[in-house]
């Protein structure tokens, strides 16, 4: 218990994890102007009507989850990989083996401490994003009353449950990739490399794509087809899609645990 | 391998080796209890090879090593409990305090008793900048914090790499003193160094390795008398005289004239504690010695079994050895990056 407080310790003191944080809310705010900007568009009606719909209520709660994890999911891989990475980068972990720590124990409560945060960063910006488009609701004079819908709010642990098990796997993977470079910034490129590639790729290839670990976080909760994240008909069903995620989630983490437990750890 | 409670760390064949470059090559070590041990080597001799090795970081080939009496292999990680290790640069989270970077550090391995961080940070003197982050410390205050935190379970053994990398004067005085204070207590000090005046004052037994095996180990005391050597200055008319009188006195090929015949110099390799002796014989067959030194360091003596040294004449420094060459340059200086301290480490 003293091992995962003091990472949870460490990570709130990071400076990159503020940064994330913010990063993570400005985002959020630029969509939710740019979707209020489109709604007043009269040559686009179409474009206009989804952006009203994302800040109507109840349904801006699924759309404000499904936001925050597309945006998040980036954000989670890079931060994942900078957490892991900066263990080889600091030499942090060769200071932990050294004093006899176990590897395995050391990685896998190293990844509880960045889920939780990540976890806590989702929630806080899930609450800045129902303000938001709370806020957008009240621009375009869109009624508030959905907000106090019992089935919506009922629901939403549901949801927040699906989305951070999807960011938390997004950050295994980030935590992965930067244990097998060893390095924080090889970490945080590789993971913004492998998450527009998949992206890209799944453009060409929807049907094998949507099995991969991005697609499938957005999968999750993607139920609302105006904030999906790939065309309508090619990603997961979202019961399916939380399996993928955790079957990703459980395979990075073993890949991580399994490469610092055999690693030559020089430097 | 049975090394008993007197012998807190022994490795036996000890071998590693990265693609075709061989680190270690069947190293043999006892570093005797309640000692500071100095672990000396030129680069790439395989010493922080040795390090990651007994502090779990890599795994070697074939060999074994025995950690406070146990064997220490993979899964015995809980014999770090006792041991405590400073390898290579000090490791901590730029973002943190001192204070925080320890408390990290404690939650892993051992369990740390209250109040043991801020004794080792007073005892590194670092008590009045335990709350400035750690990016903002000069080498030599992170090499204090790294000293600190390898102290955090009060180790029965203690591996330090190059303990004083940056380190002023007054830091070095320090450290010394704190690590024979460790030693005086019981607690067996293990401490690889390039700063070899420093060993010679620190350690009490050396051990010296060269291509990944052990060249010679001993007391300091021990191996400086048997390697030493003492230089004498007489008139260069005398030089024959005093040569033959000196190689009956130490015996036959231990006399070695230095920089010709006018220099006047003469080396014997016998013991410094004789120079007395070897005073009166030439004073006995009428010729007056102008100088005599006790030529004998560690330096010296590494330089010669390390086959580095690097004055063919012997002249520059005492000791230096007629015939050895260098086989590629030493850099024994300090990291010339390190910022000098001010604040002297006070124990």
């Amino acid at each position: 218990m003293r091992l995962a407080r003091a990472n949870v310790r460490k990570l709130v003191r990071r400076p990159a994890t503020w940064v994330t944080f913010l990063l993570l809310l400005v985002l959020l705010g630029l969509i939710y102007l740019a979707l209020i900007a489109s709604s007043q568009q009269a040559e686009n009606p179409q474009g206009a009507l989804a952006a009203r719909a994302i800040v109507t209520f109840p349904g801006a709660y699924t759309a404000t989850v499904a936001l925050v994890l597309g945006i998040g999911g980036l954000l989670a891989v890079t931060y994942g990989g900078a957490i892991a990475g900066s263990e080889w980068s600091w030499g942090t972990l060769k200071a932990a083996v050294a004093r006899g720590e176990s590897r395995t124990r050391y990685t896998v409560l190293g990844f509880v401490a960045v889920a939780l945060i990540v976890i806590v960063g989702f929630l806080a910006a899930f609450a800045v994003g129902v303000l938001l488009a709370a806020g957008g609701a009240l621009l375009l004079n869109v009624p508030l009353t959905g907000m106090s819908d019992r089935d919506a709010l009922t629901g939403l642990p549901e949801l927040f449950g699906r989305a951070s098990l999807a960011l938390s796997m997004d950050a295994a993977l980030g935590f992965a990739i930067a244990t097998i470079a060893r390095s924080q910034l090889a970490g945080i490129g590789v993971g913004i490399g492998v998450y527009f590639f998949e992206g890209i790729a799944g453009a060409f290839l929807p049907d094998v794509f949507k099995w991969f670990p991005f697609a499938a976080a957005n999968a999750v909760v993607a139920s609302d087809p105006t904030v999906s994240n790939g065309p309508v008909g090619t990603q997961l069903e979202p019961n399916v899609a939380v399996i993928v995620v955790l079957v990703w989630l459980v395979a990075a983490l073993a890949v991580s645990s399994l490469w610092t437990e055999r690693a030559e750890i020089a430097g | 391998m049975t090394a008993g409670s007197d012998v807190a760390l022994a490795t036996e064949g000890l071998a590693k080796r990265y693609g075709s470059q061989v680190a270690l090559d069947g190293l043999d070590l006892r570093v005797p209890t309640g000692v500071v041990y100095g672990f000396l080597g030129p680069n790439g001799a395989g010493k922080t090879t040795t390090m990651r090795i007994l502090t779990g970081l890599i795994h070697a080939d074939s060999g074994s090593v025995e950690v406070l009496g146990q064997p220490f292999g993979r899964g015995d990680r809980k014999r770090l409990f006792d041991v405590g290790a400073l390898i290579e640069s000090p490791s901590f989270y730029p973002f943190l305090s001192g204070r925080e970077n320890l408390r990290a550090l404690a939650a892993t391995g051992a369990p740390v008793p209250s109040g043991r961080i801020d004794e080792l940070l007073q005892l590194v003197a670092l008590g009045d900048r335990a709350k400035d982050k750690v990016s903002g410390y000069s080498l030599g205050m992170k090499q204090r914090l790294g000293i600190a935190a390898a102290l955090l379970n009060d180790p029965k053994l203690l591996l330090l790499d190059e303990p004083a990398n940056g380190l002023d004067p007054a830091g070095i005085v320090g450290m010394r003193d704190s690590l024979r204070a460790l030693a005086a207590s019981g607690k067996t000090v293990f401490v690889s160094s390039h700063i070899l005046s420093e060993v010679q004052q620190l350690a009490d037994v050396v051990g010296i390795i060269g291509r990944g095996r052990l060249i010679r180990e001993g007391s300091v005391e021990s191996l400086l008398r048997e390697e030493g050597a003492i230089r004498i200055r007489v008139g260069a008319e005398e030089i024959a005289t005093a040569a033959g009188v000196l190689a009956s006195a130490a015996g036959e090929g231990s006399v070695t004239p230095e920089g010709g015949p006018e220099a006047g110099w003469l080396t014997v390799r016998v013991d410094p504690g004789r120079s007395a002796e070897l005073n009166r014989a030439l004073a006995g067959a009428g010729v007056y010695a102008s100088r005599i030194e006790g030529a004998a360091n560690l330096e010296s003596l590494f330089l010669e079994l390390t086959g580095q040294g690097s004055d063919p004449g012997g002249g520059g420094k005492p000791g230096g050895r007629r015939g050895s060459v260098a086989a590629e340059p030493v850099d024994w200086a300090t990291d010339p990056g390190a910022k000098p301290e001010t604040t002297g480490w006070s124990s």
